[in-house]
């Protein structure tokens, strides 16, 4: 199948889905995954090397979308995983790394497919009343950080979405503390709803400098937030719950109203908490359902219902790179959706063997943002 | 009676006869041990018996007597002065105190050590871990000379900042360490300055198979598995354990038919030494798919095998090794040089270098130049003898001052 029979197919679906219906079920989505493997396997050498590797090939597909083989998150950082020429790549994402030094790349050849994934996504878990808002963000500026697919993203939702006022807080790792307590001052005194989005490092630094100035907010009703990204690399860590209630407490905006999205630059779709699940003490994330994701153990065996393993995304968005993904991290099946948990990275070592990361000096953290 | 008190040649018989009960599978201490090693380290049952039947099978009064005569001249230069061919009179007076510092995560490695310092009369304290194996040896010394039991203290600190751990630290003459370089930092900068320090960090191994052992399938077979072993025992999470294995391509055994060999050996050493968890813990899950894919990259194949067994197979040299449990990574090479390149250019800190070629000047000079302390044959890189010198160092030499007398 073509590449823009396969992005028509993926478009309509978003259609279908946005407009209330029920994108793909699971025929429609497992015959879409296959395609979209032989359609890469056959442009993306890489990819076709590795599912070599694993025993499949265009000779020998998948039996099933389970089946297709997927590739380590680490391997945007060892290969060009593209099905086209990168030079004609519409957008370039980066990792940061966290292992090596190296950053992976996400090359895509057409913006529409993630225009059209991210903000279905972002429209439905996020902005599902679409109320008229206000975006302040601490996340990367798209302008002076345009390989970040985390900025790209909400400044895709905050130009199509907002009310015109989108403004950025987040330069490197500081936060502009006072900047973003004068644009959420100026909302509350216009009235506006805001749409708080940010890293959870981001809102730590932000919420520690307000709570030592004593500063509170109330948010306009109908505010929210948006958090993403964890604490890579950071040696400060907040628990989830205790970061909402300082939120909660801060900007006056309710836990229910803050939204954890579940995202990464070798995914061109997202998860998000899904509502019901948002005043519960485990939040379970669901996805869009052009994205799918399967629970494996350290071999790559599905593991069954309820029991933890590594987190196996494919996602039909990611038509010019790879289909399926083995990140990093860790959750479980939950209602329809998954529960992601905190990396641990720390498990105790045995043994004197020296490792890869000690060799290079480095240290494994957490997982890479966007 | 202080252990200074003792002859030397009583000290080595006492270790030895503590020893030889622990070589007893059955011995009730040991059935204690192995049950708790299993717990804290997650190792199978046959690792763990297989690690203390090496361990007590090796340390024996011969052997004890061959590392101390070999770096000393004589036991009796443990005892008072002794004369010596063309140098000075020399009396090897064990310093006061030692300790050693076992590692998180390995079975018994304090032992050696701790025989070696009470063969020269040292007071010895070590820190254990939690599964009580040295606390247990050392009851049994006690039972065989309450001197020894009387010398030895066994402890065990929270972290390398515990008060007692710094105090212990600053008053010792010799400080054995075992561990990470983060943790032989901490410790080093607790021991005194003109104290010694004897650092056992984190290493890997390395082999290499030459064209004379691919003669034919039998030796080649005998190769694959001895490789195999020395990859998986301890969950391939030694320094000892083989993670780089160079194989020669012009032997008369080609290398796609060791491959399959070394496959073989897989399952075979598998069953042997299985694997201590079922499930790979996520940064070994995480850094093996990292691997597989990169060695998929260049051709090269993947195969995995039971009990979590990994083989690389021609996986990118200018990539570093796969540094992860029970993975080994096949290079084919054209000769010695171009291992040795390799091993430069990736800087691997080796302390172990199996082959059974080093009849063959060129491999030998590849074993001396890759920085190994240890040349074994393939299959028994993780059984060093306790008679040979331990990570380039001296087994007794350590412990003691020699007092020269002339005149």
């Amino acid at each position: 199948m073509s590449a823009a029979e396969l992005d028509a197919r993926l478009l309509a679906t978003i259609a279908d889905w946005s407009a209330g219906g029920v994108g793909c079920d699971d025929p429609a989505f497992d015959e879409h995954a296959r395609a979209l493997f032989l359609h890469q396997v056959e442009r993306n050498e890489p990819y076709a090397r590795f599912a070599a590797a694993c025993g499949y090939s265009q000779e020998r597909p998948p039996a099933t979308w389970r089946e297709i083989p997927a590739v380590p998150s680490s391997a945007f950082k060892d290969a060009v995983l593209a099905t086209f020429d990168v030079a004609l790549a519409e957008l370039e994402f980066h990792t940061s790394g966290t292992t090596v030094a190296r950053s992976g790349r996400h090359f895509v050849e057409r913006a529409t497919l993630y225009d059209a994934a991210s903000l279905a996504g972002f429209d439905r878990f996020v902005l599902a009343d679409r109320a008229p808002i206000r975006f302040l963000n601490l996340v990367p500026n798209p302008r002076f950080r345009k390989h970040s697919s985390l900025g790209y993203m909400v400044g895709h939702a905050s130009v199509l979405r907002g009310d015109g006022a989108a403004a950025y807080f987040l330069e490197g790792d500081s936060v502009d503390v006072e900047g973003f307590a004068n644009a959420l001052d100026a909302a509350i005194a216009a009235g506006r709803t805001v749409c708080i989005t940010g890293t959870a490092f981001a809102f730590v630094a932000a919420l520690d400098a307000f709570e030592t100035a004593e500063r509170r907010f109330v948010a306009f009703s109908g505010s929210r937030v948006m958090e993403t990204g964890g604490f890579k690399g950071r040696t400060r860590v907040v628990a989830r719950d205790e970061l909402y209630a300082r939120l909660e407490d801060r900007f006056a905006i309710p836990q229910t109203s803050i939204v954890a999205e579940y995202g990464m630059t070798e995914l061109l779709s997202q998860l998000y908490d899904d509502e019901s699940s948002r005043t519960s003490a485990i939040r379970v994330k669901v996805a869009p359902p052009w994205l799918r994701t399967l629970v494996v153990d350290g071999d790559g065996r599905e593991v069954a219902f309820g029991e933890t393993g590594f987190l196996r995304h494919v996602d039909l968005a990611n038509r010019s790179s790879v289909v399926a993904v083995q990140t990093e991290d860790r959750g479980y099946a939950r209602d329809g959706g998954i529960v992601l948990l905190e990396r641990d990275l720390d498990a105790p070592p045995r043994g004197c063997s020296l490792d890869a990361e000690e060799l290079l000096g480095a240290h494994a953290t957490a997982r890479p943002d966007r | 009676m202080l252990i200074r008190a003792l002859r030397a040649a009583h000290i080595v018989d006492a270790v030895a006869a503590a020893s030889s009960r622990w070589r007893d599978a059955d011995f009730p201490a040991r059935v204690r041990a192995t049950r708790a090693i299993v717990e804290r380290t997650g190792y199978s049952e046959p690792v763990v018996d297989y690690a203390l039947d090496r361990l007590f099978g090796s340390l024996t009064a011969a052997a004890l007597r061959a590392a101390i005569a070999g770096e000393l001249g004589s036991l009796e230069a443990l005892d008072g002065f002794v004369e010596r061919d063309g140098r000075p009179d020399v009396f090897f007076r064990g310093l006061e105190e030692v300790t050693i510092v076992s590692s998180q995560a390995t079975i018994g490695v304090a032992i050696p050590p701790l025989a070696y310092a009470l063969c020269a009369k040292s007071r010895v304290v070590v820190k254990d871990r939690s599964d009580g194996l040295v606390a247990a040896f050392a009851q049994s010394l006690a039972e065989e000379r309450p001197e020894l039991g009387a010398a030895l203290r066994i402890e065990s600190w929270t972290s390398h900042d515990d008060p007692h751990a710094l105090e212990r630290l600053a008053v010792s003459d010799v400080v054995v360490a075992f561990g990470g370089p983060e943790s032989l930092r901490a410790i080093r900068a607790q021991t005194p300055p003109d104290g010694r320090f004897v650092p056992f960090g984190h290493r890997t191994s390395a082999g290499y198979i030459a064209r004379e052992s691919l003669v034919d399938t039998e030796r080649a077979r005998a190769c694959a598995l001895g490789a195999i072993r020395d990859a998986l025992l301890y969950d391939g999470e030694g320094c000892l354990s083989l993670h780089v294995l160079f194989v020669e391509r012009d032997g008369d055994v080609s290398i796609d038919r060791f491959v399959a060999l070394a496959r073989e050996a897989l399952e075979a050493t598998a069953l042997e030494f299985p694997a201590g968890s079922d499930e790979l813990s996520p940064p070994t899950s995480i850094a093996r798919n990292a691997a597989r894919f990169r060695a998929s990259q260049r051709g090269g194949a993947v195969i995995a095998g039971a009990a979590q067994g990994l083989l690389l197979i021609d996986p990118p040299q200018e990539e570093l090794p796969p540094l992860v449990p029970r993975a080994l990574a096949l290079y084919p090479v054209g000769g010695a040089d171009e291992a040795l390149g390799f091993l430069r250019r990736h800087a691997l800190p080796l302390v172990g270098f199996a082959t059974n070629d080093a009849g063959r000047a060129d491999i030998l000079g590849l074993a001396v130049a890759s920085g190994a302390s240890q040349i074994a044959r393939l299959g028994t890189l993780q059984a060093p003898s306790l008679a040979g010198e331990h990570g380039g160092v001296g087994r007794i030499l350590p412990f003691v001052r020699a007092i020269t007398k002339t005149g």
